[in-house]
């Protein structure tokens, strides 16, 4: 049976009484008709039944509160619940972001505190938090190495990424006016000789995430931080996986100038179907000026807004970003404090490393060396035979867990990237090993029963080829006005 | 320790599975000289209860608009949000899950999304929506770079009346682009001047950007930019508050064909201007350049309706540099809410809430107009907020604090030829009461009695 969507529930006119009415002016006396809109085309539907409806939807999605999430590269770990209660405390989600300065005491308080504990973590000497994701945290960062570069006078024109790179990373660089170069990995690392051939006078910066996208340590990351800075360029850090690293080591010290955290994964704010997150930016000492504006300072014991650089970028992003992402984050930080969250750091290690041991006779890790926290397995075994990464990941939902990041990065063959975070427990990472083992065997004994899965969730294979080929991209029409869809 | 389920004997057994002594053992790779020695400056972890009660005292240390008697607009607006709202936002499927990339177990959320878009087409008009971008700011300048990929030319022209905000957005995002922003001013009704905008326009210009109402508060005369725009290859582009279009025309009707803003008014709350969203939404024949995610309708193998991410080809994780924005996350749940919010109030409710806060404003403004000194000097073709204004405004905004009242956002700050300027926005939820004490509160501020109200 199709699932109705909402505007097929439509039921007529209803007074939905939220709100009192008042109602004395007559707009078309205002403005005329020709500026007012004759029908407004929305549903009206009971309270009980929009509750039922979203309810339904909900039960028809994974999430990390009710399934094994191991997204490689996104970090699905546990979202403390006593986050969203302290974000939704009246004093942080009442508070309008044009009030005056000494309203928003808490606030700025709470932002300026956050900042000195990433400083001491990352080594960086300040942050900025307007940037709302990590890639637009990272077109942040790159707008100030370009401006950085103009003030000294040096134009230049490219920005150097491995081939293992998120795609934020080129396309941020495109964004930022940059050629994207990009340079191959040699055992899964930075070819440091390539680097050195690549990395002219023309290259602005070098964008790196450290453990990398295959779940290695770049462990010549000093070597390479000395050939960026000789030649002028400088360091950016994609903190996409810096979970493996929190209170363990500073992107300061590897020599990282810029750098951006997703709040959303390392610092455990839920990513609610895609957003909100935040992609807050680091600099050091000689960079901070280029941070966004305002910053947030400290004088005597009173906090402000400080506009004062002028070498600043502007801002990315209205006011001060995701301010509720920011409570949360915090408060996770907080509660770890400095033991919890290395302890946190190295049993996401732990566990990637257990699920790799336990799977590297089934399924080939990219590397072989020992991965931080996530491990990339490559199935072109399990394609020979008949069922590709993209066959396992979707049986993986029978077994009702997310399936992993596939197919990236690029350069492994059927790549299945696993990262478990530290809060899972043995249990089911060991429910995820069996479920894994047993695809392999079905991949020789029954692949087509691969191929053809998902059996159990709420819809077989769904044609992506066709959504791309036909795009229906929404419903038109409305209850007894209804039309045909159109693309 | 919090959040790590494993026991120490479980830790041991896995750590003897993978051939380690210790976890210190995965980090051989580590240099010495990039280690956290003993020298971390963070203080030991706390217990919920300690955390409890130190957020507890910093979100005491705020005052937030409930304890004021509050006017303030200019972008982010206070709403009333039903109950339902956050209720339904914080089921765990929903607020705990990723984007939606495995469309099989995801089909919550794409169906929802795939409403929302459609909620967003309804309501500006526009065939294709996306799945949300990070702000208002960010989905103008999304907006703005899109134009120049579909025309290779390179001036946008933008009004002065645009939010500052926004402004300062566009002018980050635009850094790394060829292309020069012109800004025209507006007329001495806070409107956008419209013969000034056309002189302005030549072949090198790309798109214009129009908001309405517009950052005064003012309804842009929509009916003459139709008649004279017209050159179909300049892009127009509307930024707007997608509540005012519960009442205006869609912008669609108006010749647009990009319309883009923020969310936020439509159960986004304030969150210190964190809980918001951008939208994006354009003509079908621009779809190929529309940045971030979409969701489409499909079938699946046993030919059911099913959803899923779509026309991926546009984004950076497949395209990588020729990828039509980085964007990755965007803002889905406030997304989502709005969707809700959309649901919950409907045709009736929504029209409500527009005409309510339509209503207030212009009660409040009528009131100012009887209040000698107050210079109402823009066009009375308001929404939901205007500028008014006085002499030594800061001063007199600065009485009315004492008083309790936050009468509006000082508009000075941004724009210095109108430094007596104050922008008061109402909403539904401001009682007549709350309005009156305002316009009394104001005369008495001004000349010590209240002989010039009704």
């Amino acid at each position: 049976m199709e699932r109705k969507l909402i505007f097929d529930k439509d039921r007529g006119c209803r007074n939905s009484s939220y709100i009192t009415p008042s109602l004395d002016i007559k707009p078309e006396e205002i403005f005329g008709g020709d500026m007012l809109r004759e029908d407004l085309s929305l549903p009206d539907i009971s309270e009980s039944e929009v509750v039922r409806h979203y309810m339904q939807l909900a039960r028809l999605n994974f999430s990390v509160d009710t399934n094994f999430y191991p997204l490689g590269s996104c970090t699905m770990k546990y979202n403390p619940k006593i986050n969203e209660y302290l974000s939704g405390l009246e004093g942080f989600s009442r508070i309008h972001p044009l009030q005056r300065e000494d309203d928003l005491q808490g606030a700025l308080e709470l932002m300026y505190e956050f900042q000195n504990l990433l400083c001491a973590l990352t080594g960086m000497k300040a942050f900025a938090f307007q940037p709302s994701s990590g890639a637009q945290g990272e077109l942040t960062g790159i707008l100030m190495v370009r401006s950085f570069h103009e003030i000294n006078g040096s134009k230049k024109s490219k920005v150097i990424v491995p081939d293992s790179a998120h795609g934020t990373n080129p396309a941020t660089a495109t964004m930022c006016g940059y050629e994207t170069v990009v340079i191959e990995s040699r055992d899964g690392l930075v070819d440091i000789h390539q680097l050195e051939k690549s990395f002219d006078e023309d290259v602005a910066a070098l964008m790196l995430t450290n453990p990398n996208t295959l779940g290695l340590f770049e462990k010549d990351i000093l070597k390479i931080s000395r050939i960026v800075h000789e030649r002028g360029g400088l360091l950016y850090y994609d903190g996409a996986n810096f979970n493996p690293l929190m209170g363990i080591a500073k992107p300061a010290l590897m020599g990282f100038d810029i750098i951006h955290l997703n709040l959303h994964k390392t610092f455990s704010t839920p990513h609610g179907c895609g957003g909100p997150g935040a992609g807050i930016v680091g600099a050091v000492e000689p960079l901070e000026e280029f941070l966004p504006l305002p910053r947030i300072k400290k004088r005597n014991k009173t906090f402000y807004l400080d506009y004062g650089s002028e070498k600043s970028l502007g801002s990315p992003r209205t006011f001060f970003g995701n301010f509720d992402v920011l409570v949360k984050a915090y408060a996770y930080i907080l509660r770890l404090g400095r033991e919890g969250l290395k302890r946190a750091a190295q049993n996401s290690v732990l566990n990637a490393n257990y699920i790799k041991k336990k799977l590297e006779k089934y399924y080939q890790p990219a590397y072989s060396k020992q991965c931080m926290h996530e491990v990339v397995f490559s199935c072109s075994e399990q394609k020979k035979r008949g069922a590709s990464a993209l066959d396992i990941a979707k049986r993986l939902i029978d077994y009702r867990i997310h399936p992993p990041t596939m197919y990236f990065p690029l350069i492994v063959k059927e790549a299945l990237m696993v990262e478990p975070t530290e809060t899972e427990n043995k249990e089911m990472l060991d429910y995820f090993i069996r479920a894994m083992i047993k695809i392999d065997e079905d991949t020789e004994k029954n692949p087509q029963k691969l191929k053809s899965s998902p059996h159990k969730a709420a819809v077989g294979r769904v044609d992506e080829t066709r959504a791309a080929r036909m795009p229906v991209l929404a419903h038109t029409g409305c209850g007894k006005h209804k039309k045909s869809q159109k693309t | 320790m919090p959040y790590i389920p494993n026991s120490p004997s479980q830790i041991k057994e896995m750590l003897r599975a993978c051939g380690v002594k210790s976890p210190a053992d995965f980090y051989s790779d580590l240099p010495e000289e990039i280690r956290i020695k003993d020298d971390l400056d963070i203080p030991a972890g706390i217990s919920e209860q300690q955390l409890k009660r130190k957020l507890l005292a910093l979100s005491d240390k705020n005052r937030p608009l409930d304890k004021f008697n509050s006017f303030l607009g200019a972008g982010c607006y206070d709403h009333y949000i039903p109950a339902a709202l956050s209720f339904i936002i914080s089921q765990p499927e929903f607020s705990t899950a990723y984007t939606p990339y495995q469309a099989e177990c995801s089909q919550g959320a794409l169906q929802a999304i795939y409403e929302y878009q459609s909620y967003i087409c309804r309501l500006t008009g526009m065939d294709v929506s996306n799945a949300s971008l990070l702000d208002g700011g960010s989905a103008l300048a999304e907006a703005v770079l899109m134009s120049a990929r579909l025309n290779r030319r390179n001036t946008v022209i933008i009004s002065e009346a645009l939010n500052p905000e926004y402004k300062e957005v566009l002018k980050t995002y635009l850094k790394g682009h060829d292309l020069k922003t012109y800004e025209v001013q507006v007329s001495g009704e806070g409107k956008t001047d419209l013969s000034m905008f056309l002189n302005a326009c030549d072949k090198d210009t790309s798109c214009l950007v129009f908001q309405s109402p517009n950052f005064f508060g003012v309804v842009e005369n929509l009916i003459e930019i139709k008649k004279l725009f017209k050159d179909e290859s300049v892009l127009k582009i509307m930024v707007t508050n997608p509540l005012s279009l519960a009442v205006f025309k869609e912008p669609s009707s108006f010749g647009f064909d990009i319309v883009c803003g923020d969310g936020q008014p439509l159960g986004g709350g304030l969150r210190l201007g964190g809980a918001c969203f951008g939208f994006l939404a354009a003509k079908k024949e621009y779809l190929r350049q529309v940045p971030g995610r979409i969701v489409g309708k499909t079938l699946d193998s046993h030919g059911n309706v099913a959803y899923c991410l779509t026309l991926q080809a546009r984004e950076q994780h497949i395209r990588r540099e020729k990828a039509r924005s980085n964007i990755c996350s965007n803002q889905s749940l406030n997304a989502l809410a709005s969707a809700v919010y959309l649901s919950l109030l409907g045709r009736k409710g929504l029209r409500e809430v527009a005409l309510t806060s339509m209503s207030n404003a212009h009660y409040l403004r009528q009131g100012l107009s009887r209040i000698r000194g107050i210079k109402l000097t823009f066009s009375p073709l308001i929404f939901n907020e205007f500028v008014w204004f006085t002499d030594n405004a800061p001063q007199v905004l600065n009485e009315l604090y004492k008083k309790g009242i936050i009468a509006g956002y000082y508009i000075g700050k941004h724009f210095n030829k109108y430094n007596g300027g104050v922008l008061s926005c109402c909403t539904e939820k401001k009682t007549k009461e709350e309005i009156n004490d305002f316009i009394n509160s104001l005369a008495e501020v001004l000349h010590g009695e209240k002989a010039y109200i009704r």
